[in-house]
């Protein structure tokens, strides 16, 4: 207890940076809900089509008529080429569809009537065409069995059918980008806050004179180095747990759910792996001093190139693959892959445990170096 | 009364140097034991040696009966180290730090904070006990340092070099803190250059250089040693050739100088030296403004025995 006890004075000590480290990730949490996630949103875009209809009794074309209706925006427009053309170019209009008289009946009999298009040439033009496509394709697979009022029904339902399966999705994208921003986010303040801290009470209780002290007294070394650990495990278990209420509070019930605990997990044992890289670096370093410069290096590097400040689909692929040997970059795809995750089956969880996995790995390499460092040193020490 | 702790043979090579060379000495229980030698006479290796912080070649170390090894927490329960470095933690109190190196030897708290309380009344830091360490001055914090190594109350204490640069309000403090742990049953090893220290602590001394042991006995038994029985010195003004020549004539007279203004008449064993050179001074008519005689030094033994001084 007495390591413990020793342990937290020296932590509240340091207690300012710690408040900065998590104020600036509760800072970026509230700015980051504030900003517009509604591109991640699949809110539906309706392109501006005009039809001129020269089939007025066919089934097809009504049905047609119908169709885009539901999923445009039709214009109403007279029949006037120069007309068409002008709304054409000042997007009034992004599509034109003229379609042929007795065209119900020629598609029913198998022939191909052409349907003669005026296109704005945009991305909502494409949009247009896209819809009418559709229904036409739709429509050719069935017009060999069907005929009339069945076909028009087919097609309708079959078309309606395909908007429900689009709609399934029950993802709250927007509140899982901004968790999935935070923790990204607290890939930095983690880092920083942990390696800042652990390596300030490292370097007091590792001081070569200090050490010498609890060397020569009467408590046993290795229960004194346990303590220790356990001590700076218990912090960056806390600093992570601080972290994840803040995370509720912030962003709220997203973080009850599944994706919410696999975001917990997945920062655990990113926690447990900076508490390796505190201890490495603690480890490598004789003086104080160096550390604020070692911590601006270590988190503010490793999180511009794992993609913290940066998402990493804008990242170039070189930076990429430095970042891939950096424990950051397996922690940010996780959350980045937890973000759109739908199914929770072993296929889908699959790469995330992977990543998982290699994070532990660096977390067990980074304890082994700092094992044979330490040793190394204190036979160094005695000769 | 019984050893409390037997080197035999100690001997510690630094790439093929022996900075120990086959040291053997003990330290009876009671005693104040003074380590005395210049800078890299080994003194604070031996200690290092004894405390298991480094290995050695050759050699026997028993701390109470047993042998010392860096597992042996029994007997390193029974024993404080006040090491020449401080050693304490700046985010600590003056407080906070003794209860913590105490706590590393004392788990029970209550007895542990009557100790913290003994140790800093020992070393008068009463009224510094909320200060941080960087708040202390030199003085004050080598006597936080000693506070910490001595806090436990231990029966056997190191003290390695403790006043180095210390102010001398510091340096009494600590000394007579020292000779109350002492009184109060500990046994102790003082190392130190200084030899006033040990002529005013220690009760038998043990001379070192180069690591190997030059003397040891009591302060009356070393400089009985010195082949000078006292060192005279008189500020005079004008002093001749041919007076002092004269004056090196005489029987107990070993060595005599004269240099910015002060004539340094070093004598021999013998009688009524003071007397004999004031005759000769006033027969001379010879002025002079001050006069002082002085007994021989640890420094003298020192440099009898080695040619060179104990701060060189």
């Amino acid at each position: 207890m007495i390591v413990f006890n020793a342990f937290k004075k020296i932590l509240w000590s340091n207690k300012v940076m710690i408040i900065i480290y998590t104020l600036i990730l509760v800072l970026f949490a509230g700015f980051n809900s504030t900003d517009d996630k509604s591109q991640m949103n699949f809110s539906a875009t309706k392109p501006d089509i005009l039809i001129i209809n020269h089939d007025k009794d066919g089934d097809i074309s009504k049905s047609l008529i119908e169709y885009i209706g539901n999923n445009s925006n039709l214009v109403d427009l007279e029949n006037d080429d120069k007309k068409i053309a002008d709304a054409l170019f000042f997007r009034e209009i992004n599509y034109a569809i003229f379609i042929p008289s007795s065209f119900s009946e020629d598609f029913e009999n198998g022939k191909n009537p052409k349907i003669e298009i005026k296109s704005s040439k945009d991305y909502n033009s494409s949009l247009a065409e896209l819809i009418l496509k559709n229904y036409l394709s739709t429509a050719s697979i069935y017009r060999k069995e069907f005929k009339g009022q069945e076909l028009v029904d087919i097609i309708e339902k079959t078309l309606s059918n395909s908007i429900e399966i689009g709609m399934t999705n029950k993802l709250d994208t927007k509140k899982l980008s901004e968790l999935a921003d935070y923790y990204n986010f607290a890939n930095y303040s983690l880092l920083a806050g942990c390696v800042f801290v652990i390596c300030m009470i490292l370097t007091s209780f590792k001081n070569a004179n200090i050490e010498k002290r609890t060397i020569v007294s009467s408590i046993n070394y290795k229960k004194f180095n346990r303590q220790l650990l356990l001590s700076n495990a218990l912090f960056a278990f806390s600093l992570w747990l601080i972290y994840i209420i803040l995370s509720i509070i912030l962003i709220g019930k997203s973080m009850l759910t599944v994706h919410g605990l696999l975001f917990a997990i997945n920062s655990l044992i990113f926690s447990m792996c900076t508490l390796t890289i505190a201890f490495l670096i603690a480890n490598a370093i004789k003086n104080k001093e160096a550390i604020n410069g070692i911590v601006n290096v270590v988190a503010l590097g490793s999180s511009f190139l794992s993609g913290t400040f940066v998402p990493t689909e804008y990242l170039p692929d070189g930076v990429l693959k430095i970042a891939r040997i950096l424990p950051s970059y397996y922690y940010i795809d996780n959350n980045n892959l937890i973000k759109s995750l739908e199914k929770f089956d072993f296929k889908n969880l699959y790469p995330l445990i992977m990543n998982t996995v290699i994070i532990i790995a660096f977390a067990l390499i980074f304890m082994a170096i700092t094992n044979f460092l330490s040793k190394k040193n204190r036979k160094k020490a005695r000769l | 009364m019984g050893n409390i702790l037997e080197i035999i043979n100690l001997t510690k090579e630094y790439k093929g140097i022996k900075a120990v060379d086959g040291l053997s000495f003990e330290v009876k229980e009671g005693e104040i034991l003074g380590l005395l030698g210049p800078n890299g006479s080994g003194k604070s290796t031996t200690i290092n040696c004894i405390l298991s912080l480094l290995t050695y070649q050759k050699g026997i170390i028993k701390i109470f009966g047993e042998d010392m090894e860096p597992n042996s927490y029994d007997i390193k329960e029974k024993i404080g180290v006040v090491f020449q470095d401080v050693a304490v933690f700046d985010e600590l109190t003056v407080e906070e730090n003794i209860d913590y190196f105490c706590g590393l030897y004392i788990s029970n708290k209550d007895t542990r904070k009557r100790y913290v309380d003994e140790a800093i009344e020992l070393v008068n830091l009463k009224e510094f006990k909320k200060f941080h360490p960087k708040q202390l001055s030199g003085g004050l914090l080598r006597r936080l340092n000693i506070a910490c190594g001595i806090a436990h109350k231990p029966k056997l204490i190191f003290l390695d070099e403790p006043t180095v640069a210390v102010d001398p309000q510091s340096r009494n403090s600590i000394l007579d803190g020292i000779k109350r742990l002492n009184k109060d049953g500990a046994t102790i090893i003082y190392t130190t250059h200084y030899m006033e220290e040990v002529e005013i602590l220690c009760n038998r001394i043990i001379i070192l250089d180069k690591g190997k042991i030059l003397a040891s006995g009591t302060s009356a038994e070393l400089k009985a040693l010195a082949n000078i029985e006292e060192k005279v010195t008189v500020e005079v003004e004008s002093f001749s050739k041919n007076q002092l020549a004269e004056i090196r004539k005489f029987t107990t007279v070993e060595e005599a100088e004269y240099k910015d203004n002060n004539l340094t008449v070093i004598y021999k064993k013998g009688k009524n030296n003071l007397d004999k050179l004031l005759d000769f001074l006033k027969k001379e008519n010879v002025h002079y403004n001050s006069i002082f005689a002085e007994r021989p030094t640890l420094n003298d033994v020192f440099l009898e025995l080695t040619g060179k001084d104990l701060r060189d």
